[in-house]
Parts: C-alpha cells; structure tokens; sequence
C-alpha cells in the first residue's frame, strides 16, 4: 500500500516539475549542461548486455560532456524500480533511464506498471543494438532453421522450444515465431540462460532462443551450434550466419534495443546536448568495436525516431502477447 | 592417476608464486571480513572487485575472485552463531544450533568447530574435484527436472524434523514457507500469483529480507520484550573457554565427515547444492542421533554436520561452472564473466587448453583453505568480544548492519520493509512456539519443487512415469520412502518381531 502511494506523491511531483518546467521555458541554458554528476538507472542488474554498454558509454560521455555519468542498477520487474528513481527526479537532464524493448512488453504485459514510459519520460536515442540466435545442438540433424520447422510440421506438438522468463524478449520471440511459422510447439521456460545451455546439452529441448552474446563460449567450445539470427540484416560478428528471413521464414524479424530517455519536460536544449553526445560516442571507432566483441551494434536514433519505434515495438508486442493468449499481470 | 598428480605438480607451481599466494590472501581475507557483515556478501564484493581484475592475469583474478566467495562461508557462520543473523539460506541452518550455543556462552567453540568443520568440508570436495571433475560435471549436467523434483522431496522429507516440539506446527511453517515462495510471477505460465497488483511483489520476496527478518530482527524484539539482556563479562573469555573438550571433539568428527559427504554430492547439482546440502545434513544427524531432543539446543552435531556440507558443496559448485562454463548462481555466473572478460572460454577445453589456469586455481583453493583456517582461529577470541557490547549499542548497530545488507541486494527499500515485516512476524511466530527454518525451507524448496515438477511433465507430454522411469530419478524417490518407513515405529521393530516369531517356530 505504502508503495503506490510513494509512486503517486513521486508522479504528482513530478508534473509539479514539470508545470514548473513549462513555464520558464529554457531557463537553463544549452552551456550550463551538465552541472553535476548525471545518473544514469538501469533497471537490470550489474553484468548484463545493457549494463556493461551502458557502462562503456558512460566513460565516454565523462569525456565529451566533462561530469562524471554514474551508472546505477535498480533492478526489477517491468523496469519499476528505476522507473520510480527517475520520477523523483527533477527534470533538468541529470538523471537518465535505460529504456529497452523489454520496456515495451511490459507495459502490454502488466496492468497496472504504474508509470506510463510514453507519458512521462522524452526519449533521446538508442544505443546498442542486438539480434537473438536459434541454437540448437550439434548432435542434432538440424542444419538449418527450415528443417527445425519441418521437422516440427511432421510431428505435431513434438519440438521442444527452451527460452528464459515468460515475458521475456527470447520467449515472446520464440511465441512470435510459433505464430508466424504456424507451427504446434512446446515453449518451455528456464531460469537463466546457463539452465537453457545445460538442457540443450543434455537434448530436452531442440531450439533455443538466447543472445548470442549469452551463449558466445557454448558456440565457441562446440556446445552449441546457431542457425540463424533474428535482425534484419546479419549480425556483423556472425557474417556466415543467415537471417531468419534469409534462413527461409518469411515475416520474422526481432530485434532489441538498449537506449536513454529522460523525464518529460526536460528543456529541449538539453536533450539535443544528450542526442549529440550519444550518435558521437555511438561513432567512435573503439565503442564499435567494443559493441561488436559483446555482439551488439551502435547505432543512435534521433528523438523522434525513438518515439516511433517505441510505439511500433509496443504495438507489435502487445499483438504477440494477444494472439498467444498470455495472461496480463 | 599419474597424469593427475602431474597436473597437480603443474597447479600447486602456479598456485604458489608469490603473486597468486598474494592474491589468493587478499581473497580469501576480504572473503572473510563481507562474510561476517550479515548481507552484504560475496556477490557484491565480487561485482565489485570485477573492475580490478582487468589488470590482473587472468589466473590471479580467479584465485582472487574465488577466494572472496569460500572466504565469504566461512565468514557467514560469525554473525549466525553470534547474532543469529544469516546472510543466507545455507546459513540459516546454523543459527538452529550454533546461536543457542552462544547464549550458552560456548560461541568460541562454535566458531572453532565451524572454521574446522569447514576446512574439513572444503578440503574432501578439491580432492574430489581433482580425481573426478571431468566425469562429475556430466553427471551434474545429465539431471533433468524430474531428478531434481525427485532430490526435493527428499530434502523436504527428511528435513521434516527440523522444527523442535510439535510435528504439527512444523508442518504448518513449511506450508506457510511455500505459500511466500509462490508470491511473484510463475515460472511456467508467467502468471502473477499472490501480488495482489503490486509489480514490485512479481519479483517475488527477496530470500536475504526474508531470512534477516526472521532470524535477526525478530531475535532483537524477543530479546527486547524479554527485557532482562545480561552482556557477557569480557573476563570469562579465556583461551581455555575456546577450546572445545574432548567430548565435544568425539561427536563433532562422524557429524562432520558425514556432512561433507552429504555437500559433495549435493554440491555438484546447479543452483540449489548448498540450500539442499545444509538442510539434508542437519536432517540426517538428526535423525541418527540417539538423543534428538539435544537439537536446537546447541548441539554440537548441529554445527558441524551442516558446516562442513555448505564448504564441501561451494567448492564441488565450481566442477561445472569451470568444466562446462553452466554457473550454477549468480556469483559463479560472475565469475564466468571475469573469466569471458580475459578472453577465456570456460567449457570442456578448459582442462587441456588451459590446464595451468584450471589446476592453478584447484590447487589455490586449498592454500586458501589453509589461509582461512590460520586467519579464523585467531580471529575468534575478537569475534566473541563482540557479544560483549552492551545491548543499547548492539542492537541499533545490528538493525543497520541489516537494513544496508538487505537494501544492497537489489537497491531496494522495499526489501527493508519486507525484512521488518517478517521481523514482526518472526517474533510472533517465536511467541508462540513456531520455528522459523521450516518455514525458510518450505520457502526455497516449494517453488523449485513445483517448477521442476511442471517442467518434468511439459517435457513427458504428462505422462507421470517420467519420475520411476528415470534411474536416478527412482533412486531418489526409493531414498524418500526409505527415510519415511524408518521415522515409522511399526517399521523399525519390524526386524525384531520377524526375529522373535522365526525363533519361536523354530522351538
């Protein structure tokens, strides 16, 4: 009970910032960004794809921008937890938010998330960019992604599908791909993606949707084997690996983003400082490279592209949860 | 065997170099001083230190690394004994016996035994791991969900002893234990169970909130209300009172060794090996003692027993997370990211790729075994003075030792209430005769039981033959029912009777 009525003096607050905000317009100045320290919430824990880009990132905007970008993890379903960091926040640009795709199912997968990301935060650009991979085991005669579904049309309700977490991107993508493919699986969720490798080894389950930066060392020692990949072009670290699209199933495409957002009502200068600090450090030469040995890609979006890939990812999810028929929380 | 010892020769040479004792120390000292502060623990620190090892050989980083995590259980026992506070669930199972030990004023003998039960557990699982670690990982690896189902019942089973006095509320606490472990978002189906709206509540309760509440925080109100807290007189710490009598040493030695035994073969299981190892453990002295009555009470078995199963099954968890590169949690999935960091990749072609990294941190595992044993016992003469802080002090610095431990968790304030209600709780639960650890079993083994058991049936097409099919999977379930039959009278004088009456057939 304390809870919701913190997240609602928290969001009252937040509009009162906000009036404020709108009615001296630009009273903060483009060259008085940033004044102190810029916090940037993360809503997953440290180790994850999301943090170490995130904390790659913050290294470089300390260079360009000349404060410090101190990266915090406030892990929790739906993104909550830094969500209600954020709306205590004064929304002047010193606090960030790592908004991701993941942010996009959770508002169709929860009723009542309480915040509304498309409301009450601005968006400013995304990130990092990644693919899932289809992985099963080498020992299998699966060589290539259309045999896995044929094999799965001749033997209906047979073929094993291991992803994480219901809800997850892996598990709703592997959903996407049951609907697509109109095939009759078995998803079965596991814990964590080292749970996942460990039934592909011991053969329970014939296809795996996971990263590939997650299951990287299982590809490497031969644990695993990829036949292909969710994006809508190669992966640049997988070149010899095809897309799905290319692989055969036509319409299917996911791919996920990492990227920041601010509080609504921020001045407009100071999300154009933020914006052109990120496509520079998305550029650089070294944070590619590095975004490639993790098997993601930098690349930014302009605000309002974000808005509408936000939307377009929204909607998409929301369809995907609706036609699997996966009960809202 | 002769290539082992020649692997080993190759491990103990790179284990040693002044470096890695170096780095090993720091380790296993560090282990030790975030394992006695209740919550904040080795994942944490190892998150932490994770920065500092890009700079180090990717050997030193794993010798370091590893040492905070074993150095950290043999820390976490401290603040059971002495403050009933565990850091964890494994720990948990230590305050039972260790904690009345130490209102007993016999906390110096506590922290002895379990610094050498450890060091006992420890040791036996490397010796296991050096013959063995190839051929266990695939053992470890090939349980499915139905093996694992079929573990539980028996960990649940035979752990039906826990609580003291009555059977009945012992059952009642287990069941209200996996009632709390159902709050949050369902495994299987995604459905939000118990949450009653909150998207906070689908993550579930948070095990260290839980059990710090319990434990720590209902044991400050109860000795509150009670009112008469009497601090021990700093002079009847004497050397002497640290060491244990001879009598205490006869039944620590066959509680110890069976304890390690039940770790290193819990151990190896991904996940839940410590929880299950400790529990089991506990379990089992309790039922072979002659004298049950003695647990709870500060029984020296009560001690040893899981002591030595939580070293033996920490050391015996890094079998699979080296060979295979599967983390079996959260710290072992860290330290694989430390390992993935210097361009490792831990899998099957550790051993031969890399044999002076996996032998090399095998053998700095013992050295830091033996690191810890002459770090600890010196160490507890200043532990125990700890006891003798006067209340007024000790207690507002224990309720802020547990509110940082748990808020550091997840950096979560409404773990820290969480941890306040089941303080209130806990306190009622003590008022009335209800002990709080089967209630923390019930709590992590319930939801495992039902994903397992699920999970067991989505991939047997429902088919319930899966759990007596499977080998391993019987054994477990004939082990459950064997346990069952013996807490029976009829059944244990059954040899007896059948005895008498072939005796008197044969007159």
């Amino acid at each position: 009970m304390k809870l919701i009525t913190m997240t609602r003096r928290a969001a009252a607050a937040s509009l009162l910032a906000m009036t404020g905000a709108a009615i001296a317009p630009a009273a903060v100045a483009q060259e008085d960004f940033p004044t102190k320290p810029v916090r940037i919430l993360v809503p997953f824990g440290p180790g994850g794809l999301a943090d170490i880009t995130m904390r790659l990132a913050a290294e470089k905007f300390r260079e360009i921008l000349g404060q410090q970008f101190v990266v915090e993890n406030h892990p929790g379903a739906g993104g909550v937890a830094a969500a209600n960091e954020l709306l205590k926040a004064e929304p002047d640009g010193h606090t960030l938010i790592v908004m991701s795709n993941g942010t996009t199912i959770a508002t169709s997968l929860f009723e009542t998330l309480g915040y509304d990301p498309q409301e009450q935060f601005a968006p400013i650009s995304t990130l990092a960019w990644f693919d899932l991979g289809f992985f099963v085991n080498p020992e299998s005669d699966y060589e290539e992604l259309t045999d896995v579904v044929s094999y799965a049309q001749e033997n209906p309700g047979m073929l094993n599908i291991g992803t994480i977490n219901p809800g997850s991107t892996q598990n709703l993508s592997a959903e996407y791909f049951v609907a697509v493919t109109g095939i009759d699986a078995n998803i079965i969720t596991y814990r964590t993606s080292p749970d996942i490798l460990a039934a592909l080894i011991r053969g329970e389950i014939d296809l795996v949707f996971e990263s590939p930066t997650a299951f990287a060392s299982a590809m490497e020692s031969g644990q695993a084997k990829i036949l292909a990949t969710t994006g809508s072009q190669r992966n640049p670290s997988l070149p010899d690996v095809p897309t799905a699209e290319q692989a055969g199933v036509e319409g299917y495409q996911v791919e996920g983003w990492n990227a920041l957002w601010t509080l609504a009502g921020t001045p407009e200068p100071v999300i154009e400082t933020l914006h052109e600090a990120i496509v520079e450090v998305a550029n650089m030469p070294e944070i590619q490279e590095r975004f490639a040995e993790l098997n993601t890609r930098a690349q930014p979006l302009t605000p309002e592209e974000m808005a509408e890939r936000f939307e377009a990812d929204r909607a998409q999810w929301a369809q995907v949860i609706e036609d699997a028929g996966i009960e809202t929380r | 065997m002769s290539d082992t010892f020649l692997n080993l020769g190759l491990g103990f040479q790179t284990a040693l170099s002044l470096e890695n004792l170096m780095f090993c120390m720091f380790g296993v000292t560090l282990g030790t001083f975030v394992g006695v502060l209740p919550g904040i623990g080795a994942l944490a620190t190892i998150s932490m230190c994770l920065p500092l090892t890009f700079y180090l050989d990717p050997v030193s980083a794993i010798i370091m690394l590893a040492g905070i995590f074993y150095g950290a259980q043999y820390g976490s026992s401290t603040a059971s004994i002495l403050l009933n506070l565990p850091g964890s669930a494994p720990a948990a199972v230590t305050c039972l016996d260790g904690y009345p030990m130490a209102q007993q004023g016999r906390s110096g003998v506590a922290l002895f035994l379990t610094t050498i039960a450890s060091f006992i557990g420890g040791s036996f699982s490397i010796m296991l791991m050096i013959v063995f670690a190839p051929m266990l990982a695939s053992v470890a690896i090939s349980f499915s969900s139905a093996e694992y189902f079929s573990i539980m019942v028996l960990a649940l089973v035979a752990a039906s002893t826990l609580s003291n006095g009555s059977f009945l509320k012992g059952v009642t606490m287990t069941a209200v234990g996996i009632l709390l472990g159902l709050v949050g978002t369902d495994i299987s189906s995604g459905t939000a169970r118990f949450t009653f709206g909150s998207v906070t509540l689908s993550d579930g309760i948070s095990l260290v909130a839980l059990a710090m509440g319990l434990f720590g925080i209902s044991e400050i109100l109860t000795n509150l209300s009670r009112g008469n807290y009497t601090a021990i007189d700093p002079r009847s710490i004497t050397l002497r009172s640290l060491i244990p009598t001879r009598a205490d040493m006869r039944r620590f030695w066959p509680s110890s060794g069976r304890g390690t035994l039940i770790g290193s073969v819990v151990g190896i299981l991904p996940g839940t090996g410590p929880t299950i190892a400790t529990f089991m453990s506990y379990a089992a002295e309790k039922r072979i003692a002659k004298d049950s009555s003695i647990f709870g009470k500060g029984a020296i078995e009560g001690v040893a027993a899981p002591e030595s199963a939580n070293n033996s099954s920490v050391q015996a968890a890094f079998i699979p997370t080296l060979t295979l590169g599967i983390p079996g949690d959260a710290i072992m999935a860290v330290m694989l990211g430390a390992l993935m960091l210097h361009g490792i990749t831990p899998g099957p072609q550790l051993i031969i790729n890399q044999p002076e990294l996996f032998w090399g941190v095998i053998a700095s595992f013992w050295i830091g075994n033996l690191f810890l044993l002459v770090l600890n016992i010196p160490m507890i003469g200043l532990w125990v003075r700890l006891l003798t802080v006067p209340y007024h002090i000790l207690y507002p610095a224990m309720l802020f030792f547990i509110c940082i431990g748990v808020y550091s968790v997840n950096n979560s304030s409404f773990d820290v209430l969480i941890a306040l209600i089941f303080g209130v709780l806990g306190y009622g639960m003590m008022k009335f005769g209800f002990s709080p650890a089967p209630l923390l079993l019930g709590f992590v083994l319930g939801p495992l039981l039902e994903e397992h058991f699920r999970r067991a049936l989505l991939l047997s097409r429902g088919d319930l033959t899966v759990f007596v099919m499977r080998p391993v999977s019987l054994l477990f379930l004939a082990l459950t029912l064997l346990v069952l039959l013996l807490s029976m009278r009829w059944f244990r004088t059954l040899p007896r009777r059948f005895g008498r009456k072939a005796l008197q057939r044969n007159e």
